[in-house]
């Protein structure tokens, strides 16, 4: 940088102001590029970060995926525990999602409890589970009413650069998915649940499943995949959960009104784009 | 295992589950897994990479086989605390990811985070010249991602936290270099895994600047003689010049891609 300054001071010059009218004017910086039909990181509306997925990489979890959606990155880890079920279903074992947003993955959070998004995030996601029904809770019985297996599935965010609930649910699916649980017995008598190391089965999954996220500024530009810097500056949020024979499982839509006809159009680029990740 | 801490900030399970228990006859194959590869002076090989999280102003991310750690430097930024400080302050948390060990850990923080954030602060205070940061704090946070051993996560997370200071760009003095060495009955076995910790009479775990030949942490844990600890010092400071070219390539490397 110091060579560039003597022969081209403009440059480097022009790449801070822009910077500071960044940090300043975030809304009219945005609206500069839209009015260009581009985004900030080089973009157009409807275009989707890169995603990579790598499964198992983890030896301590029962199964694990890692997730990079651009610059967004979750780990996700799947642990199995036993429990005795719930009273009223016997045969039914416990899914347990959450994600947690530690002060490692950006400035805005700050380390203690999780904060309000986390646990809007974890919430959206236990209900994306339990809505799409996509493991059955009664093949996690191990021996009715004794023992149940508990899946306890935990995200952590490494990176967070807008997007964690897109990527995080593409965490989560691929942690189960890559999830083996050992061959488990209950003993009568002693009350005891044993386990093999040798003998694992994977755990069975329903359905498969993919979510976009989407933005809405000033009612009429759609971007998907926000970053974290788009993100708060977004008036809409809309986010469609599609499975892999085209079915809609869930919208969630919060900051204000869109059209139908916008609501609509992202639910058709959702099912392309769940399409798109089948692989 | 009582959550009720977290009741109503988390998704909660049932109230009360235990890990799997496995069958005695299996573990014979187990213990035949456990035995050392490689020589007892060998460390594992080190995949360190700065700058992977685009958020902070410097990052690492170190592997050594199964010990994987994630760590975010920030700062310098303002201090929450209105008294004038004339240096620094460096704040380490530590973080363990509920996945990373072999019993789930909930996913409040512990006396065991805050003894490894205090062994890594210890290790990397004296590197960093926070005389030039008044009023500020520099924030260090590790994420535990996949631990095999508390000494190799130590060790692992100095490494990372310095890599990561040189990539914000923070003064230093030099870099942190850490290794650990555990006493396995007579002799010395470098860069212990969790199971080797465990067969292990005593760990030593030392950290050390090479380039100013000074040393800024030795802990010491377990039994054994004065000098059986200091030959374990000595084969630790040896190791740690070679771990020391190792961090510098890594960041010389990354900012000839950037």
């Amino acid at each position: 940088m110091s060579s560039s300054s003597v022969t081209n001071p403009s440059a480097a010059d022009e790449t801070l102001r822009a910077q500071i009218f960044q940090r300043l004017h975030p809304r009219v910086y945005l609206e500069r590029f839209i009015a260009e039909k581009i985004r900030p990181d080089g973009r157009t509306f409807d275009e989707w970060r890169n995603v990579s997925v790598n499964v198992g990489s983890i030896s301590t979890a029962d199964g694990s995926a890692l997730v990079r959606m651009g610059d967004t990155t979750i780990v996700c880890g799947v642990k199995a525990e036993i429990a005795e079920p719930e009273l009223d279903h016997p045969e039914q074992g416990f899914l347990v999602p959450n994600i947690d947003l530690p002060a490692i993955c950006s400035p805005k959070f700050k380390p203690g409890p999780p904060t309000e998004e986390a646990q809007v995030l974890s919430d959206r996601l236990n209900e994306a589970l339990v809505a799409s029904g996509v493991l059955s809770l009664s093949s996690l019985c191990i021996h009715p009413g004794k023992a149940v297996w508990t899946l306890y599935v935990d995200c952590t965010c490494i990176n967070y650069d807008g997007n964690a609930f897109d990527a995080a649910l593409l965490a989560m699916l691929g942690a189960l998915r890559s999830t083996t649980l050992p061959k488990a017995t209950y003993n009568e008598e002693t009350g005891r649940t044993t386990c093999s190391r040798k003998t694992r089965s994977p755990v069975q999954l329903t359905r498969n499943f993919a979510s976009t996220s989407f933005g809405v500024l000033d009612t009429s530009h759609v971007l998907s995949d926000p970053t974290a810097f788009e993100e708060p500056l977004m008036d809409v949020t809309l986010t469609v959960i599609v499975d892999d024979r085209g079915e809609l499982i869930s919208t969630t839509e919060s900051g204000g009104a869109i059209s139908e006809e916008t609501l609509l159009r992202c639910i058709n680029r959702a099912k392309e784009r769940a399409l798109q990740l089948k692989d | 295992m009582a959550q009720s801490a977290n009741d109503r900030r988390r998704i909660n399970g049932p109230e009360e589950s235990f890990t799997p228990v496995f069958d005695d006859e299996d573990d014979e194959d187990f213990k035949l897994k456990t035995q050392r590869k490689r020589g007892p002076g060998d460390i594992r090989p080190i995949f360190l990479q700065p700058g992977l999280i685009s958020q902070a102003n410097g990052s690492a991310y170190i592997e050594t086989e199964k010990t994987k750690i994630a760590c975010a430097v920030y700062g310098p930024r303002q201090s929450k605390t209105t008294t004038y400080s004339e240096k620094g302050r460096l704040n380490v948390e530590v973080k363990f990811a509920p996945f990373s060990c072999t019993r789930r850990r909930a996913p409040m923080r512990d006396a065991e985070d805050r003894s490894i954030g205090v062994s890594i602060h210890q290790a990397i205070v004296s590197s960093i010249r926070l005389e030039l940061f008044p009023k500020s704090t520099i924030d260090v946070f590790i994420t535990i991602i996949e631990n095999d051993g508390i000494e190799g996560c130590i060790a692992s997370g100095s490494l990372a936290a310095s890599t990561a200071l040189a990539d914000a760009g923070i003064e230093m003095l030099g870099l942190v270099a850490s290794c650990s060495a555990a006493i396995v009955g007579d002799g010395i076995q470098l860069d212990p895994t969790e199971a080797e910790a465990r067969a292990s009479s005593g760990t030593v775990i030392l950290a050390c600047m090479p380039a100013l030949d000074s040393i800024t942490s030795i802990w010491q844990s377990g039994q054994m003689s004065a000098d059986l600890s200091l030959k374990c010092m000595e084969q630790c400071y040896e190791r740690c010049n070679d771990i020391h070219s190792v961090v510098a390539q890594s960041l010389l490397e990354h900012r000839k891609t950037d």
